[in-house]
């Protein structure tokens, strides 16, 4: 295509030379009144006002990206949306809650330490109340602390048993006596 | 972090902008532009607010802040009682960050009275300066050279040395 482009350029030029010395010479056809043309060189093109010639401009596709971002612009959107409103809808008509001194005698609900009328809900009727994680964590401790107790007296043992002697671990299996030929022993000159 | 809420601890003089006479026939344009914002963005948020806020009495409800309880501390607890030295644990952090942000406070009252009084800072501060002092000597004391893995347990043990000290001093200055 730019070869082509490039011969076109060259034929015009050509054309236009010689449109130029047949004009020096003298005597020419009035229908090669203008700049002698090949086909396709040269043409008249009538422009519309506003927009200039019409141009076909290659370039590479926007068609998958277009599609893409279009898409993700819907998916984020489709929930999006709804989200923004809801907390649009719970920030205006609820509210969030108002800092207090605690009255005398009155013990707040766990869920009361919080401001936001949605993480207020949240630790209400979604999560476990401090109280109960607390614990939890506790008895995650606790078992924990109990294994390393075990741990700690098994290899105590184990070592005292070995050290001793005298426990029922670490026997080893020796041959009966009576099986060993002790007769290359029995003088004392062998 | 938490703002100062003490603010009488920063005894900011009150402004004492005088009141001119007019000199001149020409109009304020302050008063102009002040009217123009009254009217062009303050009553419109205002009022947007107001009826916000009237949506939001109907059902008023209050949050709390937690208060903690105590806990049996480091030098309370029985030996291998896991337990109890991670609840003391957590309160001797907690109490870290309580020191901590004192010693922050203290130190940012000292910056607005320098601040506050320029060239006269060194008279008029000294009761600041004196605090600051020492707030973070009794801070040095407790936490300072404990690192970065200190712990209750080692905060309790240079208590002890701090207390073993003390009494041999004692023992020295009196004989």
């Amino acid at each position: 295509m730019a070869v082509m482009s490039l011969l076109l350029r060259a034929a015009a030029a050509w054309g236009a030379r010689r449109a130029a010395s047949g004009a020096a010479g003298g005597s020419r056809l009035p229908w090669l009144a203008g700049a002698a043309r090949l086909p396709g060189a040269l043409a008249p093109v009538r422009h519309s006002s506003s927009h200039g010639k019409r141009m076909f401009i290659i370039k590479a596709t926007s068609f998958y990206d277009a599609r893409f971002l279009s898409l993700l612009k819907f998916y984020i959107l489709l929930t999006g949306i709804p989200v923004a409103l809801f907390i649009t809808y719970v920030n205006i008509f609820i509210g969030e809650a108002e800092l207090a001194e605690i009255p005398e005698g009155y013990i707040p609900d766990y869920w009361e330490y919080y401001k936001h009328p949605i993480s207020r809900w949240i630790a209400r009727y979604l999560l476990d109340p401090p109280e109960k994680d607390y614990e939890k964590q506790m008895a995650i401790l606790d078992i924990e602390a109990k294994k390393t107790e075990l741990r700690m007296m098994e290899l105590e043992a184990r070592r005292l048993m070995r050290q001793r002697g005298d426990g029922p671990w670490y026997h080893y299996e020796t041959p009966d006596k009576n099986l060993v030929d002790n007769s290359m022993k029995s003088t004392p000159d062998n | 972090m938490p703002e100062d809420k003490d603010w009488e601890a920063y005894k900011v003089p009150p402004t004492r902008t005088p009141v001119s006479e007019r000199i001149t026939s020409v109009p304020n344009p302050i008063d102009f532009i002040k009217t123009v914002f009254d009217y062009v963005v303050d009553a419109p948020v205002t009022f947007v607010r107001e009826w916000i806020e009237r949506q939001q009495a109907k059902n008023k409800f209050y949050y709390y802040h937690q208060k903690f309880r105590r806990v049996p501390d480091l030098s309370e607890c029985l030996e291998g009682d896991y337990l109890c030295y991670f609840e003391a644990e957590a309160q001797w952090r907690r109490d870290r960050m309580v020191d901590q942000e004192i010693v922050e406070i203290v130190r940012e009252r000292l910056g607005a009275c320098k601040q506050r009084e320029g060239p006269n800072q060194f008279q008029n501060c000294a009761k600041e300066m004196e605090l600051l002092a020492q707030v973070t000597k009794a801070y040095q004391d407790k936490y300072g050279d404990l690192g970065v893995h200190g712990n209750a347990r080692t905060c309790l043990m240079k208590q002890k040395h701090r207390m073993m000290e003390e009494r041999k001093k004692q023992a020295s200055a009196s004989q």
